[in-house]
């Protein structure tokens, strides 16, 4: 078996296994821990429009942070657009989820995903180097953040590297790159890339707390 | 009116002389770790591990934070006041413990001390990171489950557990009983102010607090005249009339049952309709929005805090006002229990504008208001005396922005810290009460 076999077949297999089974674990865990039930009267209120509505507001600071926030903000903005074009619209990407799912999508030029896929590693490189410097994140950053910024940071590297054909041959590349998603995929249930799941459930339920007290999250 | 208050120099006397030569809680470092961990394990619910498990450490709690902002000491970032809790959490409650455990220190008898200065000293559960955070998180829920680790581990500063003891076993703040009320109401009877006391027939039920009957008796006397002249058949009861909960200030479950099934069942055996609320933040955040759930039953009556008795009662033509025209203007300061932890927040702006004034917003108002710098029991604190004055720099900085003639604040907690950090900074500019504001212009 060589290595692009491996990282394509049983690796990606297992990955896949531990993402799910992890993600699905974390969840059941943290949700069905029991919470007591709110007996107090609320306001009026629409506890389905709060949540969703946290879910929108939440997106953007409120006015009287907006401007302590704003690098974050926009960063966070662009990290994650660029990041979702690169994976979601490059050709040989929708093939490979054609090939799970069945079914694929129209893709973007190669030039356009080349664009964004260094601006999404760049950005990830300004957030680490921040994280390394700025006193408050450097003081509360634990182990945990840094390896979840270099294991997204890898495929990022190492897709560039490959849709580019340098540093070695193409299959070893691609191999690389296919290893370092998966390994992604089997760091994410234990580490805070699990935000990107919990952020529904966690602006919901900010959103209705808020909601009953009548106020706005 | 004509009754002697306390003057805030000898409130700040006795302030000074609550804990002194208090000894700590003897306890072995073992026992402390243990009941922390415990009550940690009890207030952990499902929403707190959705908090925990969403964080992404981002960090930007610390900008919404007047004790950061004031100092830029990191150690004052939200996310960090309460890591204590997620170490707990990932080491024995998360779904990857087994995983977490390899890395994740236990927690020490040295990091419950650490955190005591964080979650007393440097918190004033104000709430205002729980409106920054881009996921979500109650942060300032999760620092409160610290402080009841803490004093579960008998790590409540001692000037709070001086306060609490007091509240817990004598009924009594800062000296005031019952004793103290009805010499006040006797006072104010003479003067034409009628405080009914313990009428059992009574439909409304008006709640003060000592630092009023201390400090601010024209603050009752307001609340008495206001409710003289609105359609509400009132008492208050000399056994249950303190609405100051120092349980949920200190983190002493037991004390905030206590203090809060005083209230509700004074007010159930007697058949109260509606518990209006003195200025008190906390206090009104209390039983409004917990008091149900402490208590497992939904109560019978309703809570009002004053801002929207004395609206509701405008808008039903029981009260009326007089339009002052004197182009006065105000700022309004949202007391964080009240408004963006109790949704009380319009009300008192259509009051004052109902008045005539000429209402100003500092540039952070409503849900994202500064806390004063000495919410949730920290004006108590002497160790904190430093940071609640650099909080209050900020709040100065706001209200200055303004212009406004007059600070108007609906919590005698906020009035009694923002004229500690005036007088301290020889700041003129008056803070007064909202509803001595009301009281002074009532229409006959």
């Amino acid at each position: 078996m060589t290595l692009l076999e491996f990282a394509s077949g049983p690796g990606l297999q297992w990955a896949l296994w531990i993402f799910v089974f992890g993600v699905v674990w974390r969840l059941i865990g943290a949700l069905f821990l029991l919470s007591r039930k709110d007996l107090t009267k609320p306001r009026e209120y629409n506890s389905m429009k709060a949540g969703l509505g946290a879910i929108l507001s939440r997106s953007a600071p409120a006015h009287a942070f907006e401007k302590s926030i704003r690098f974050q903000h926009v960063t966070g903005y662009v990290w994650h657009f660029a990041l979702f074009v690169s994976v979601l619209f490059f050709a040989p990407h929708i093939l490979f989820f054609k090939s799970v799912l069945g079914f694929g999508w129209p893709h973007l030029p190669n030039t356009i995903i080349l664009v964004t896929a260094i601006t999404a590693t760049a950005v990830l490189i300004a957030l680490l180097i921040r994280r390394a410097t700025h006193p408050v994140q450097r003081f509360i950053s634990t182990v945990d953040d840094y390896i979840s910024i270099f294991v997204v940071l890898i495929p990022l590297i190492t897709g560039i590297l490959a849709f580019a054909h340098f540093g070695a041959r193409y299959e070893t590349l691609l191999a690389i790159h296919l290893l370092s998603v998966e390994a992604m995929l089997i760091w994410f249930p234990f580490s805070k890339l699990m935000h990107a799941i919990m952020t529904m459930p966690a602006r919901y339920q900010a959103g209705t707390a808020f909601g009953r007290r009548g106020v706005k999250a | 009116m004509n009754i002697e208050a306390m003057s805030l120099q000898d409130f700040r006397g006795l302030l000074q002389q609550i804990g002194e030569g208090v000894a700590g809680v003897d306890m072995s470092d073992e026992e402390r770790v243990k009941r922390a961990k415990k009550a940690f394990m009890q207030k952990l619910n499902g929403h707190r591990a959705v908090d925990l498990d969403s964080c992404l450490q981002c960090g930007m709690c610390a900008e919404a934070c007047h004790f950061y902002e004031a100092t830029q000491n990191e150690k004052y970032a939200p996310v960090y006041k309460y890591r204590l809790l997620r170490r707990f959490y990932r080491r024995e409650m998360s779904p990857m413990r087994w995983f977490y455990r390899l890395f994740t220190p236990d927690i020490k008898a040295a990091d419950l001390k650490e955190w005591q200065h964080l979650v007393y000293d440097t918190c004033t559960g104000c709430g205002r990171c729980d409106m920054i955070c881009p996921m979500g998180i109650k942060i300032s829920a999760g620092i409160r489950v610290v402080r009841h680790g803490l004093a579960a581990a008998g790590l409540v500063p001692p000037e709070m557990r001086i306060v609490r003891n007091e509240q817990r076993d004598e009924n009594k703040l800062f000296g005031v009983g019952a004793e103290q009320l009805k010499a006040l109401a006797a006072k104010l009877g003479e003067q034409g102010i009628d405080i009914p006391l313990d009428h059992e027939q009574a439909d409304v039920m008006l709640l003060t607090t000592a630092v009023e009957i201390l400090l601010f008796p024209d603050t009752f006397a307001s609340s008495a005249r206001i409710l003289n002249k609105s359609s509400a058949n009132w008492t208050m009861f000399s056994d249950a009339f303190e609405a100051t909960n120092v349980g949920i200030i200190t983190g002493d479950d037991p004390t905030m049952k206590l203090a809060i099934k005083r209230i509700v069942d004074k007010a159930e055996a007697c058949g109260i309709k509606t518990v209006v609320m003195p200025e008190s933040g906390h206090a009104y955040q209390t039983l409004r929005w917990e008091g149900a759930t402490e208590m497992n039953e939904q109560l019978p009556f309703e809570i009002l805090s004053m801002p929207e008795f004395i609206s509701a009662e405008i808008k039903a033509g029981h009260l009326s006002l007089n339009a002052q025209s004197n182009g006065a203007s105000v700022t309004y300061h949202d007391p964080c229990r009240l408004a963006r932890k109790g949704g009380v927040m319009q009300q008192p702006r259509d009051v004052l504008a109902a008045l005539g004034l000429d209402v100003r917003e500092t540039p952070a108002n409503r849900r994202e208001n500064y806390c004063c710098g000495g919410g949730c029991g920290e004006y108590v604190l002497k160790d904190a005396a430093d940071l609640r004055q650099k909080a209050f720099e900020i709040k100065k900085r706001e209200f200055e922005d303004t212009g406004a003639d007059t600070v108007v604040t609906g919590c005698a907690n906020c009035r009694v810290n923002l004229l500690i950090g005036a007088e301290n900074s020889g700041w003129q500019t008056p803070v007064t009460s909202f509803v001595e504001t009301v009281a002074a212009n009532l229409a006959d």
